[in-house]
């Protein structure tokens, strides 16, 4: 089985603006690497160009030993002799073709024989439950179904790397949290190296081996899901992973009131520098007792937004609105003065590098 | 596992290593080269003729040496002069001009007036037969547009040119030249033919607008001719002046009409000068002539553009409740269907059957000498030119399968190639190859046929570098007929791959499939509906085709068009009128058989 590995990988589509930067990336073998940012930020790009549909302007992509693009060397392996699975985020099923013929596609272009090539077929269209379908044209089919062919239509000709673009993102929320074990599952059970694109952290979060964000074109940060949410490696990483996102005080010269709050009490450990700002997660913002170490501040609670099987409250602390999820029940009405404490904290440079957190009890994957 | 170590930046590649890559990638990716190569054929093809036209209008041609005193090829003024200043200047030029002008606005005035009032009556009012009138009042287009000149002539011809007398005039009534021939007819004919123009987008205006937006005015206490001044009738400036350009730059290039109904009182228009001239062998005049037309029509369609992307804001999005109410016409309603029935009697039966009954008559449409023998006659005495029915002897076979040929071998180009810069536009990753492909498949709109013909003369008449002469070939034809309906069809293809996108051919792509399976199993055979379309559409325009045609064809390669033409200059009424017949026929039935099919609409195939 094979590591991807891009190298100094550069895309620019003329002009100044560049849709990666300079990227480096490992994705060892058997991986489940999510490509994670905002739209725009150059993921698909990257997924694109391991697939071959586009060309770098620098750099060097290999799987294995194969080298795939090296513009340096000189060296380019066409898409169709890659032989890489790829789904695309609106499926891209052949519109004139059966869910059958649509399977047995790549294995025809493999030249697989009749038989075989209806038996790999039929495989793959039971893994993913829509063999009931399979003489069905596509225009046919329910959006989750027409998702479940595009996957079996990558399956059936078995192949060691699996590009996902957005798979999921057309889906209805049901089908999503299905699909989403359905990949783990398919995973597992294949053993294939998947590269996973999606702006949806939580997808990233649930599915993902190894999370990688990207911001701009530059990769931001690499590393197992929990280890990215609790020691995010920057500023943009911090506020992207989470939701309600990280707050963030900033720590200037002209600083809230709050902020000033937070920063005596981080300085007033020994060996603590003074960050440019303090992060705080809202689940790491509590209201119930307060230990001794802990910051703590007294604050007006300005609404309560239950939402079944958490408590996201609203609050002023000082000069500042800051949101607070709570798992347990939240007894205060607005209006009321509580006690918020926290003893998690994320410290940034003046660059949004994170220094350190603060007393935090560091979380692991 | 990690990202690996920043390694320093790697040294500048080498510039060899860099073009081998780029290199190694075009040779997978047939779209680029595909894309020069078009490239490189439009540029020949549509670029070329204008350049070649434009450059014989400034540079002395063989046989003008004597006056215009300079040697043959050198680049002169001369040209300019003998249109625009000299003596002959009123005939050459400012006579078809200010004819051509009369000629447009009465045109656009009888269509404006016949084909806005008929879109009113069937979109907004309760006259009986609404559907079957907006399917039938648009037959007018479908026929070729001399059919009308020819039923008119058949009519009113008298004694000042040759052949066959009119009906009236066989009658004992005289009929006056100013009634027979020159602008009168002219205009009828063309605006019997055009009005369907107006019909179609203002009908279609009429009926996207909002009844609300109406209905909101009408509340906010506005009486009914306050709605129709202030807020209908600005919504439908757009389309009205869509419709009046249209009809205007389809006006300036016709040249079937105008030559039938002009040439017997010397009445000239600009298209027919041209002809003149160019049959006169006087290719500078000519290529003046061409390239006047040429900017004219540059000019219509970009104040078209102008005007449609000023009107812009105006467009409203039809809601839902648009259109269930229709004005009450009360006791009118009858006297309305009336005057819908005598517009479509008047454009389409009249003609029809006019040229019908004149061709089973040896006298027009005089029922006692009834005959079949323009038709099926093995001998027809007096006819030295073609001394046989229509069906009979091998001129209309021969001209049908020329037609087929030639018009369907374009069409076939026509399609693939609209389709291919369709493919090329959106999936090439050159942004300038797809602008230019874009724009210069789309010019041959802005320029008249007629205008168009003339100028691939110019390139195509005489050997040019390794490419021979191709005059009078058909080849020159087939090439210079797709061109001129690349506009559509390039249109569509690039609207069909749009719609598409890239993604099914990726997805086939990352499957295994080289480009040729990719073609074969996959876009084609995805876009087949439009490929269908793209060919039937300019299959029957081009079947229609008289101006591009005359231009071009010679005897050895006579089409159904200039068959008919050609009867027409032999003053064999019936014949003439059967050839018209058979053109009518098909393309009426194609037609409707494709808009039957595809559910294509008519409005749709406007430019094509």
């Amino acid at each position: 089985m094979p590591t991807i590995s891009l190298s100094g990988i550069a895309k620019s589509y003329g002009g100044g603006d560049h849709a990666v930067k300079n990227l480096d990336l490992l994705v060892p073998d058997g991986a489940f690497m999510c490509l994670l940012g905002p739209s725009g930020c150059g993921k698909t790009t990257t997924l694109r160009m391991i697939a071959g549909l586009e060309q770098p302007t620098a750099g060097t992509i290999a799987v294995g030993d194969r080298v795939l693009d090296s513009v340096e060397q000189g060296l380019y392996v066409p898409p169709e002799k890659r032989g890489m699975g790829l789904v695309f985020q609106n499926y891209a099923l052949w519109p004139h073709l059966s869910v059958r013929e649509n399977v047995e596609f790549g294995l025809r272009m493999r030249k697989v024989p009749a038989d075989r090539r209806r038996a790999r077929a039929e495989a793959a269209l039971e893994m993913v439950h829509v063999a009931d379908a399979m003489d069905r044209y596509p225009s046919q089919l329910s959006g989750g179904q027409q998702q479940r062919v595009a996957l079996a239509r990558m399956l059936a000709v078995d192949p060691a790397v699996l590009l996902l673009d957005e798979p999921l993102s057309n889906l209805d929320a049901r089908l999503r949290l299905e699909m989403r074990a359905e990949l783990k599952r398919i995973h597992e059970e294949s053993g294939a190296t998947i590269i996973f694109v999606t702006h949806d952290q939580l997808e990233a979060l649930t599915m993902a081996t190894h999370v990688a964000v990207m911001n701009k074109g530059e990769l931001q940060q690499l590393a197992a899901p929990m280890d990215m949410y609790g020691r995010p490696a920057n500023r943009f990483v911090a506020e992207f992973v989470g939701s309600p996102p990280m707050a963030i005080v900033e720590v200037g010269p002209a600083r809230t009131e709050l902020a000033g709050s937070l920063l005596r009490h981080v300085t007033s450990r020994p060996g603590n520098h003074a960050p440019a700002a303090i992060g705080i997660r809202p689940e790491a913002l509590r209201l119930d007792e307060p230990p001794v170490s802990a910051w703590s501040e007294t604050a007006q609670v300005e609404a309560v937004l239950p939402a079944g099987s958490s408590w996201t409250v609203r609050l002023r602390v000082l000069d500042t609105e800051l949101y607070a999820v709570s798992y347990t029940p939240v007894e205060a009405r607005p209006g009321d003065t509580v006690t918020c404490w926290t003893d998690q904290m994320h410290l940034f440079d003046g660059e949004g590098t994170r220094l350190a957190a603060w007393n935090a009890v560091e979380v692991s994957a | 596992m990690a990202v690996l170590d920043k390694v320093e930046a790697p040294p500048p590649p080498r510039k060899r290593r860099r073009l081998l890559y780029r290199l190694r990638v075009l040779r997978h990716d047939p779209t680029a080269a595909l894309g020069l190569i078009l490239v490189v054929v439009l540029a020949y093809l549509v670029v070329a003729p204008l350049v070649a036209v434009l450059s014989d209008a400034f540079r002395v041609q063989y046989g003008d040496d004597v006056h215009a005193g300079q040697q043959p090829g050198e680049w002169t003024g001369y040209y300019l002069w003998r249109v625009f200043r000299s003596q002959v200047s009123g005939l050459l030029f400012w006579e078809p001009l200010l004819n051509t002008l009369v000629v447009s606005l009465g045109t656009v005035v009888f269509a404006l007036v016949v084909g806005g009032g008929m879109a009113w009556l069937v979109t907004r009012t309760n006259v009986p037969g609404r559907v079957w009138l907006a399917g039938a009042l648009v037959v007018p287009y479908m026929l070729p547009s001399w059919t009308f000149s020819l039923a008119w002539l058949t009519l009113f011809k008298n004694e000042r040119a040759g052949g066959q007398l009119g009906v009236l005039q066989a009658q004992g009534v005289r009929t006056p030249d100013w009634l027979a021939y020159g602008p009168l007819p002219i205009v009828v004919c063309l605006g019997l033919h055009y009005y369907p123009f107006v019909f179609l987008l203002v009908g279609n205006a009429l009926r996207r607008i909002d009844a609300q937006l109406e209905d909101s005015a009408r509340i906010l206490g506005a009486p009914r001719r306050v709605v129709i001044r202030r807020i209908v009738a600005p919504l439908m400036l757009p389309a009205l002046s869509s419709a009046v350009l249209l009809v205007v730059g389809r006006v300036l290039g016709t040249f079937g009409t105008p030559y039938v109904l002009g040439l017997p009182t010397d009445y000239r228009v600009l298209s027919t000068g041209l002809y003149q001239s160019i049959r006169d062998r006087s290719t500078g005049v000519a290529s003046v002539l061409a390239a006047v037309i040429v900017v004219i029509g540059v000019l219509i369609v970009f104040s078209d553009a102008r005007l449609l992307r000023e009107h812009r804001r105006f467009v409203t999005v039809g809601g839902k409740g648009a259109m269930d109410r229709l004005s009450d016409l009360r006791r009118s309603r009858w006297p309305a269907f009336g005057l819908a029935m005598a517009a479509f009697v008047v454009s389409v039966l009249v003609p029809v059957l006019t040229l019908l009954l004149s061709s089973v008559t040896r006298t027009p449409m005089d029922l006692s000498t009834l005959t079949l023998s323009y038709w099926f006659a093995e001998e027809l005495p007096g006819a030295v030119g073609f001394p046989h029915g229509v069906f009979r002897g091998s001129e209309l076979w021969t001209a049908a399968w020329n037609s087929l040929r030639i018009v369907g071998l374009a069409a076939v180009i026509c399609a693939v190639a609209g389709l291919l810069i369709g493919y090329v536009v959106v999936r090439g990753t050159a942004p300038r190859v797809a602008g230019f492909l874009r724009q210069v498949s789309f010019l041959p709109y802005l320029i008249p046929g007629i205008a168009f013909a003339a100028a691939s003369l110019s390139l195509f008449a005489v050997a040019r570098g390794p490419v021979p002469a191709l005059y009078g070939t058909t080849f020159l034809l087939i090439l210079v007929m797709a061109v001129t309906h690349l506009p559509y069809s390039s249109r569509s293809g690039i609207a069909a791959m749009t719609q598409l996108g890239r993604e099914p051919e990726e997805a086939a792509q990352v499957a295994g499939a080289s480009w040729w399976q990719r073609m074969r199993r996959i876009i084609f055979p995805i876009q087949k509906g439009a490929l269908v379309t793209g060919i039937v559409l300019p299959f029957i325009s081009g079947l229609k085709e008289l101006s591009i045609v005359i231009m071009l064809t010679t005897t050895g390669t006579q089409l159904l068009t200039t068959l008919s033409i050609g009867l027409v200059d032999y003053g064999y009424t019936q014949l003439a009128n059967a050839v018209v017949l058979v053109i009518a026929l098909v393309s009426f039935t194609m037609t409707y058989l494709t808009q039957r099919l595809t559910k294509s609409s008519l409005a749709a195939g406007l430019g094509g």
